[in-house]
C-alpha cells in the first residue's frame, strides 16, 4: 500500500518539531520521521547519573550508530572522530552528534538562547568596512541574503513559543528588540558573582543570559529546580525548553501528525528528472524498509545528516552540499577561586556573559584577529567526573596528588569560554567517506577540517580577556584549552548547506528550499552563510519558523 | 571477594585492585579507590557497556607484569608500584594506554553513581564534596556561602525511593 502524506518531515528535534507544529496546526497531515524514541517524561524523571548522560551518552547516537569521520587535509586518510571514538571517547560525548528522539539536539542542550548580531548577518560587508577588503579572509565568506531585521519577528517568536529567560535590558550591547524576553533570568549560580563583580570592576558590562530555561512557570511547564543535570541531559520537570515537550505534544495534539520514531531514512526520492521531490524511503525499528511519499519533504535531521541523506540521495548539482562547514571552538578556560562555586549547582548557563568583544565588536588587536566573541560564564552542571576532565594538565594524575587535587578543588572551580569559528572555506567541507559505513549501509559523513591560523588567533585573544578576567576573581589558579583543540566538531556545526540566490554558491533559497529540487527542503544551522560567536539554536528555530510560514503560504 | 566477579578472575582483580590503589589512594580516615569498590565497578562494565574493552584489560594486565620483571604488581612493595605508576602515567606504548583506560574507570568508579558498584558508602562524593543525585536545589542553596558538605548526599536509589509514593 503507498502512503501519502501533505508533508513528511525528517528529524522531530529542534527545528523540525516547530515545522510539524506549524504545519498540522494549520490542518496538513504531516508523517514525522525520528530516529530516535519518542520519550516520554517518565524516560528522564530520574536522569541525575553523571555516568549514564555524560559519560556514556546515553540520548546521543554516537559513532557507533552515526559514524563520523574526519581528517584534518585532504592528504589524509579520515578516521572515525579519534577524540570520540575507541578506549577513552566516551569522555566527551558533546564533541559528537546532537542528542537524537523527539527534541532531538534540544534535548541535551545547555539551552543557551542568544539572538545573533546585526553584524552577524553582514559579516563580510562589516570585516570590509573594518579592517578594509584587503583584510578579508580567503574562502566563501559572504553576507546573508536576510538581515537581522527580517529574522527578528521570528526570534521573538521563539522566545514566546518556546519559552525563553533573560534580560536584555541590561546588555548595552545586544541587538535591538521589539520586546523584553518573556521570563526573568533563571536563578543566578553562586560562582557567577565573583565573575560579574570582577566584569564590572574592569569596567564591562555584564549581563545574564539568555535561557531557553523557565524561571517561572512559564505555559504549564514548571521552573527550573536547580538541579544541575541540565548540559548533556535531559530535564526531568520539563523546566528546559524542548520541542520534545513544546512542538511536538502541540502537534500530536491536532491529531494531523504520525510520529514514527526508531524510524530512520535512507533516501530521498525524486522525479526521474530530479526535478521534483516524491517522498522517501525509511527503515523502522524491526529493520523493515517503507516507502512514503510526499510532494512536500522537510530535512531537519541536524546540519551533517542533513548532508548525509541530499549526498547519498545523489542530490548535489551544483557541488554546494557539504561545502562551507563551520564549527565552534571553545578556548575552555578552568580557574580555581578562593571562595566556593558549588558548581553542582543550577543549570550550566545560570550565569553571565559579556558582550564587550564579540562579533564586530572585537577590540583592535595584534594578532589579526577579524571578528570577536563573547566571555561567558559557566556556573553550575558540573558533576565530579567531568572535573576530574578539567584538571589542570601540570598536576599529576595519580595517587595522593590526583586524590587531594579533586578533594581541594572541585568546590572552587569556575569556567569560563568563548565561541570563535573558521570562516568559510573550501579547505572545510564534508563529503561521503568513501570506507566507512553505518550499521545500515549507509556511507558515514566525512569532515576535512582543521584550525587555520586566524581561528587560533582568536582563541588565543579571548583567552588574553579571560586571563585578565581571572586575574581579578583573584583565581587562586587557572590553565586553558589549546588554541587548537583536538576536537572538530562540536554539536555546533553549521553552514553546509547554505543558503542564498544562486545556485552556484548556495544549496537551498532563504526558506530552505533546494534549489535543484522543489518541494525538498533541508533547514537548520546548515543554512547559515556565516558564524558568530552565540550558540546556534536561537536561529535555528527562528528560520524554522520562517520556513514554515512560507510554506504554508505555498500550501 | 565480597561480591561476584562478573569478568575478571579472581587473580586479575586482585591485581586490578592494587592499581586503582595506586590511583586514588587511601588514608587514614579517607578511602581509596579499593575501598570505594572501583574493581567491582570496573568488572561489572567490563562484562556489560564497556565489553569491548575485555582483551585490553587481560592484554594491559599482562603488560603490568613484565613491567614488575615477572613479578606480580600485588607482591611488589609500594615504591616498586609507584614507580611504575609513575612510569606509565607518561608512558605512549600500550601499557601506558591501558594504564590511562584504568585511570578513567578509576574515577568513573570512584565518582559515579554507587548503582554501578563503585562509591561504596559515598565515599567519593564525600571526598569533592558532591551532594549526588539530587531532584533539585533552592534558591536559598544556590546563593553564596553554601555549605555544601552539609546537603545531605543523596543517590539515584533514594531519588528512586523518595518519587515512589508521588508517582
Amino acid at each position: 500500500m503507498t502512503e501519502r502524506f501533505d508533508a513528511i518531515v525528517v528529524g522531530m528535534g529542534s527545528s523540525g518539531g516547530i515545522i510539524a507544529e506549524q504545519l498540522t496546526a494549520a490542518g496538513l497531515r504531516v508523517l514525522g520521521l525520528e530516529k530516535g524514541p519518542d520519550y516520554t517524561q517518565e524516560d528522564f524523571l530520574i536522569k541525575q547519573d553523571e555516568l549514564r548522560y555524560y559519560q556514556r551518552g546515553a540520548i546521543v547516537a554516537g559513532v557507533d550508530v552515526d559514524p563520523v569521520t574526519w581528517r584534518a587535509n585532504e592528504g589524509e586518510t579520515a578516521r572515525v572522530l579519534p577524540w570520540s571514538a575507541g578506549e577513552l571517547g566516551s569522555d566527551e560525548p558533546l564533541y559528537g552528534l546532537p542528542s537524537i528522539g523527539t527534541g532531538g539536539g534540544t534535548l541535551h542542550w545547555g539551552a543557551a538562547a542568544y539572538r545573533f548580531r546585526e553584524a552577524d548577518f553582514r559579516m563580510r560587508s562589516a570585516i570590509a568596512e573594518r579592517f578594509g577588503k584587503g583584510a578579508l579572509p580567503d574562502g566563501s565568506l559572504a553576507d546573508w541574503p536576510i538581515s537581522y531585521a527580517d529574522l527578528e519577528p521570528y526570534y521573538e517568536k521563539v522566545e514566546r513559543e518556546q519559552g525563553i529567560s533573560g534580560r536584555a535590558a541590561d546588555n548595552p550591547f545586544g541587538p535591538p528588540r521589539e520586546h523584553e524576553y518573556p521570563m526573568p533570568p533563571v536563578t543566578q549560580g553562586p560562582g557567577d558573582v565573583p565573575f560579574t563583580a570582577a566584569a564590572e570592576r574592569l569596567g564591562l558590562h555584564p549581563f545574564r543570559q539568555p535561557v531557553a530555561i523557565n524561571s517561572v512557570e512559564y505555559r504549564g511547564r514548571p521552573a527550573c529546580v536547580n538541579c544541575g543535570f541540565c548540559h548533556g541531559y535531559p530535564c526531568h520537570v520539563n523546566a528546559k525548553s524542548t520541542t520534545q515537550v513544546t512542538s511536538v505534544p502541540a502537534a500530536k495534539a491536532t491529531g494531523n501528525l504520525d510520529l514514527r520514531p526508531l524510524s530512520r531514512v535512507l533516501r530521498v526520492h525524486r522525479t526521474n528528472d530530479g526535478s521534483r521531490v516524491t517522498g522517501v524511503t525509511y527503515v523502522d525499528g524491526s529493520g523493515t524498509a517503507h516507502e512514503v511519499h510526499s510532494d512536500l519533504v522537510v530535512l531537519a535531521a541536524y546540519a551533517l545528516e542533513n548532508v548525509r541523506l541530499l549526498l547519498v540521495s545523489g542530490i548535489n548539482r551544483d557541488g554546494q552540499v557539504g561545502q562551507n562547514f563551520m564549527t565552534h571552538n571553545f578556548g575552555w578556560f578552568t580557574s580555581v577561586l578562593p571562595e566556593p562555586t558549588n558548581p553542582f549547582l543550577g543549570t550550566f548557563n545560570a550565569s553571565s556573559a559579556v558582550d564587550d568583544y564579540t562579533s564586530e565588536l572585537v577590540p583592535d588587536n595584534d594578532l589579526g584577529v577579524l571578528w570577536g566573541s563573547p566571555i561567558i560564564s559557566v556556573t553550575g552542571d558540573l558533576q565530579p567526573i567531568e572535573a576530574y576532565h578539567l584538571m589542570n594538565p601540570k598536576v599529576p594524575k595519580w595517587g595522593l596528588s590526583l586524590k587531594h587535587w579533586l578533594r581541594d578543588n572541585y568546590l572552587h572551580l569556575h569556567r569560563m569560554y568563548s565561541q570563535t569559528t573558521n570562516f568559510p572555506h573550501p579547505r572545510h567541507y564534508c563529503d561521503l567517506d568513501p570506507d566507512v559505513k553505518d550499521r545500515w549501509g549507509q556511507p558515514a559523513l566525512r569532515i576535512t577540517h582543521d584550525w587555520e591560523p586566524h581561528d587560533a588567533n582568536a582563541v588565543t585573544l579571548m583567552g588574553h580577556y579571560k586571563e585578565t578576567i581571572a586575574r581579578e576573581m583573584g583565581a587562586k589558579d587557572y590553565w586553558m584549552d589549546e588554541p587548537r583543540p583536538p576536537y572538530h566538531l562540536s554539536t555546533h556545526d553549521v553552514g553546509v548547506h547554505r543558503m542564498g540566490e544562486d545556485p552556484a554558491a548556495s544549496v537551498t533559497n532563504v526558506y530552505g528550499e533546494v534549489h535543484e529540487c522543489r518541494g525538498l527542503y533541508a533547514i537548520g544551522g546548515g543554512q547559515f552563510v556565516s558564524y558568530g560567536g552565540y550558540n546556534p539554536n536561537q536561529t535555528v528555530q527562528a528560520l524554522a519558523y520562517l520556513s514554515a510560514e512560507h510554506l504554508l503560504e505555498q500550501a | 571477594m565480597e561480591y561476584p566477579l562478573l569478568f575478571l578472575n579472581r587473580a586479575e582483580a586482585a591485581v586490578l585492585d592494587a592499581l586503582v590503589e595506586e590511583i586514588l589512594p587511601g588514608e587514614e580516615g579517607s578511602p581509596g579507590a579499593s575501598e570505594a569498590g572501583v574493581v567491582e565497578y570496573i568488572d561489572r562494565s567490563l562484562a556489560g557497556f564497556l565489553r569491548e574493552l575485555q582483551p585490553v584489560y587481560r592484554a594491559g594486565l599482562a603488560a603490568l607484569r613484565e613491567l614488575g620483571d615477572g613479578v606480580t604488581f600485588t607482591d611488589l612493595d609500594g615504591q616498586a608500584r609507584q614507580e611504575i605508576v609513575a612510569t606509565l602515567a607518561e608512558s605512549p606504548d600500550f601499557a601506558g594506554r591501558f594504564f590511562r583506560i584504568v585511570r578513567e574507570h578509576t574515577i568513573q568508579g570512584f565518582l559515579g553513581d554507587p548503582a554501578y558498584g563503585g562509591n561504596r558508602d559515598l565515599v567519593g562524593w564525600k571526598l569533592v564534596g558532591f551532594p549526588g543525585a539530587q531532584w533539585g536545589y533552592s534558591a536559598e542553596q544556590m546563593r553564596p556561602g553554601t555549605d555544601a558538605r552539609e546537603i545531605p548526599m543523596l543517590s539515584i536509589k533514594d531519588l528512586y525511593a523518595r518519587i515512589g509514593d508521588e508517582r
